[in-house]
């Protein structure tokens, strides 16, 4: 693509181009390497305690394991709620829906919804879930529970991944559509055997960012009304303690930040590395799946 | 301002033992439990259910120290302890959806309205109270031992920024009237304290600066060029580093470190100077003071054997024993007897609203 001359102009974009990766790279690195030496005197003396304790007020014998719950269930709850509803609104309005000036009214209005500052959701979280629906989400703990944070969080993430999953399949050559249909394929089959499969990675690829959005959220939670200083419980993974009082990783994050004695500085940094291990354990298994995906297209 | 290396270094018990054991060892430690506190309930008697303390984030350490410590006692009772805010707290309480409120205010006028209309009735128990030391260095000859809380905020108010020696902080204090020290020497002043997202940072605005600032139309806040830190060795480093030096942190952290600083006395709005300890701060004379409260809901109480027994924990020596432990200074005995008389009687209502 050079042309014979030099090109200046064109050199100078590419080292813009380069910075601007470097810059990117650099703050992530410092990020990293920041948390992990300040959290490494716990990571490396007492990890397996440290997975398992629960939240208490001496820095020595605190853990995550209530957190690590949380965090669990809420991804569970997105994964199970958000990605199925988010996926299947989109095939609709991609597919079915008649291109008219209605669909687009809610297009756009889906795209508005995924910029709404995430505490809003918490509000609706609060009014919704924790308030007028009680009864299911935790009659013994005042809605204060995981079902109403994953419920939240599910909603929170849903646009986003309506919008992920329609430009995926928006994305898929019209020509496919035609030769499905050109064999005497009905709209169903085609859409399952050749613009799922075709979209399918940048499926994943969305619904698993938006799964890592949900899982560091901090301010809905807040406002739904995660435990942050003292549970007994909150560390059992049956389907009854979902109904109990609860804490998630990102607010065992943000109190311990706020808390002044030393030992929970490191204990911060700590949780917050782990946190970024389950996020990117997430994503490995997303990879995972979209290659596997891809093998079959 | 929190010291916990002196504190207990109790740990909870996580292993799952058989049946049979737990069950022997609960009785034993329910047993023991009953002796340290002078008898109480039948020995033996299982606690279940859920307690749930939510407010302060300041007496939230004392709630959650207290609820380990019930833990050990009661482990089939579930306890969660949060910290929104006082105002939050009270919000909830009012609701009937906590049991016990924590608050580092009395509860408002407005607030007892909300709980008289929900047929919340609520028994008020002062347990500890937050001082703050303000701080200089023990070789400082140069400034005089009094400060009022104008000159506080001349030092360290929003309008303040800028000043490096004491000297600069002159005109202000003149122009606040009822200086104690002013006029200040014409030496460097470095200013260590805690940093904007802790506690002893809010009380010390609060308390201190917020009349002030309002009065004359500014941010309630300090100025920002100071050096903070969430590190108490950190400040008490800062201030031992300088002469001249300044700062405040909560007040057991300065009880444990005397002989490396000097307190300055304070003097409030009353004008008298008095100095920083256990005797003035919890009769409330020394004016950077706060008493901290627990509101427990009186009707909870009756259905709720276990909320009893927390409270009873809570108040105990043993329970009050975290106070020192968390930072906070101990209440009087004078204190301490109306607090237990009340809980005794099951007082209802507030005496200091």
């Amino acid at each position: 693509m050079q042309g014979r001359r030099f090109d200046a102009a064109g050199f100078v974009f590419r080292l813009l181009l380069l910075a601007a990766l470097f810059i990117t790279m650099l703050l992530l690195t410092i990020l990293i390497i920041d948390v992990v030496t300040s959290g490494w005197s716990v990571l490396s003396t007492r990890l397996g305690d440290f997975l398992t304790g629960k939240l208490g007020s001496i820095p020595a014998t605190s853990g995550i394991g209530q957190g690590l719950r949380g965090t669990f269930f809420i991804g569970l709850f997105v994964v199970v709620i958000a990605f199925p509803i988010g996926v299947g609104a989109a095939i609709y309005l991609e597919e079915y829906a008649p291109r008219s000036r209605f669909t687009r009214f809610i297009d756009v209005n889906i795209r508005n919804l995924a910029g709404v500052p995430s505490v809003v959701f918490g509000l609706l979280g609060f009014a919704i879930f924790v308030n007028a629906l009680e009864f299911i989400t935790g009659p013994r703990a005042n809605g204060a529970t995981v079902i109403s944070a994953g419920l939240t969080l599910a909603v929170l993430v849903l646009p986003i991944v309506i919008i992920t999953s329609a430009e995926a399949i928006r994305a898929v050559p019209e020509s496919l559509r035609e030769a499905g249909f050109g064999v005497g394929a009905t709209r169903w089959e085609v859409i399952r055997s050749h613009v799922l499969p075709y979209a399918g990675p940048g499926i994943l690829t969305g619904t698993v960012l938006s799964l890592a959005r949900a899982l560091g959220e901090a301010a809905p939670l807040i406002l739904v009304g995660a435990v942050t200083g003292f549970l007994t419980e909150g560390a059992r993974y049956s389907l009854e303690s979902l109904q109990e009082r609860f804490t998630a990783m990102p607010i065992v994050i943000y109190t311990w930040a706020g808390r002044p004695q030393p030992g929970f500085v490191e204990n911060t940094a700590a949780a917050i590395v782990v946190l970024l291990v389950v996020v990117l354990l997430a994503n490995t298994v997303a990879i995972l799946l979209r290659n596997k995906y891809e093998k079959r297209r | 301002m929190q010291d916990r290396h002196g504190g207990s270094d109790r740990t909870t018990t996580r292993f799952k033992a058989p049946r049979l054991l737990t069950a022997l060892l609960a009785l034993t430690m329910l047993a023991s439990a009953c002796g340290e506190n002078g008898g109480g309930d039948a020995a033996g008697e299982e606690f279940s259910g859920n307690i749930v303390v939510s407010g302060s984030s300041t007496v939230e350490p004392i709630s959650i120290a207290v609820a380990e410590l019930f833990g050990e006692d009661a482990p089939d009772v579930n306890v969660s302890v949060t910290g929104p805010g006082t105002g939050d707290g009270f919000e909830q309480f009012c609701r009937g959806e906590t049991d016990i409120s924590d608050a580092s205010r009395a509860i408002s006028e407005e607030e007892i309205a909300a709980c008289e209309a929900a047929g919340i009735e609520f028994i008020e128990l002062k347990v500890a109270i937050d001082g703050i030391a303000v701080l200089t260095s023990p070789n400082n000859e140069e400034v005089k031992d009094c400060l009022s809380f104008g000159d506080i905020y001349s030092l360290v108010g929003p309008e303040s920024q800028g000043f490096d020696q004491w000297s600069d902080a002159n005109p202000l204090a003149t122009q606040i009237g009822e200086s104690k020290a002013a006029p200040f020497p014409e030496v460097p002043l470095a200013i260590t304290g805690p940093g904007e997202e802790s506690g002893t940072y809010d009380s010390f605005v609060e308390l201190v600066l917020e009349d002030l600032a309002e009065e004359r139309e500014k941010e309630p806040q300090t100025r920002p060029d100071y050096q903070a830190s969430a590190d108490d060795n950190v400040i008490v480093q800062g201030i031992t580093g300088s002469d001249t030096s300044f700062g405040w942190v909560g007040y057991s952290f300065y009880d444990t470190n005397r002989e490396r600083l000097k307190a300055f006395e304070v003097a409030g709005e009353e004008g008298d100077c008095v100095a920083p300890t256990p005797q003035t701060i919890s009769n409330g004379d020394y004016p950077i003071s706060r008493p901290l409260f627990i509101y427990v809901n009186n009707q909870k109480l009756e259905e709720n054997p276990a909320l009893e027994e927390y409270v009873d924990l809570y108040l105990s020596d043993e329970g009050l024993a975290t106070v020192p432990q968390v930072g906070y200074v101990e209440l009087g005995d004078e204190d301490l007897e109306a607090t237990r008389q009340a809980w005794e009687d099951r007082t209802t209502g507030t005496r200091e609203g």
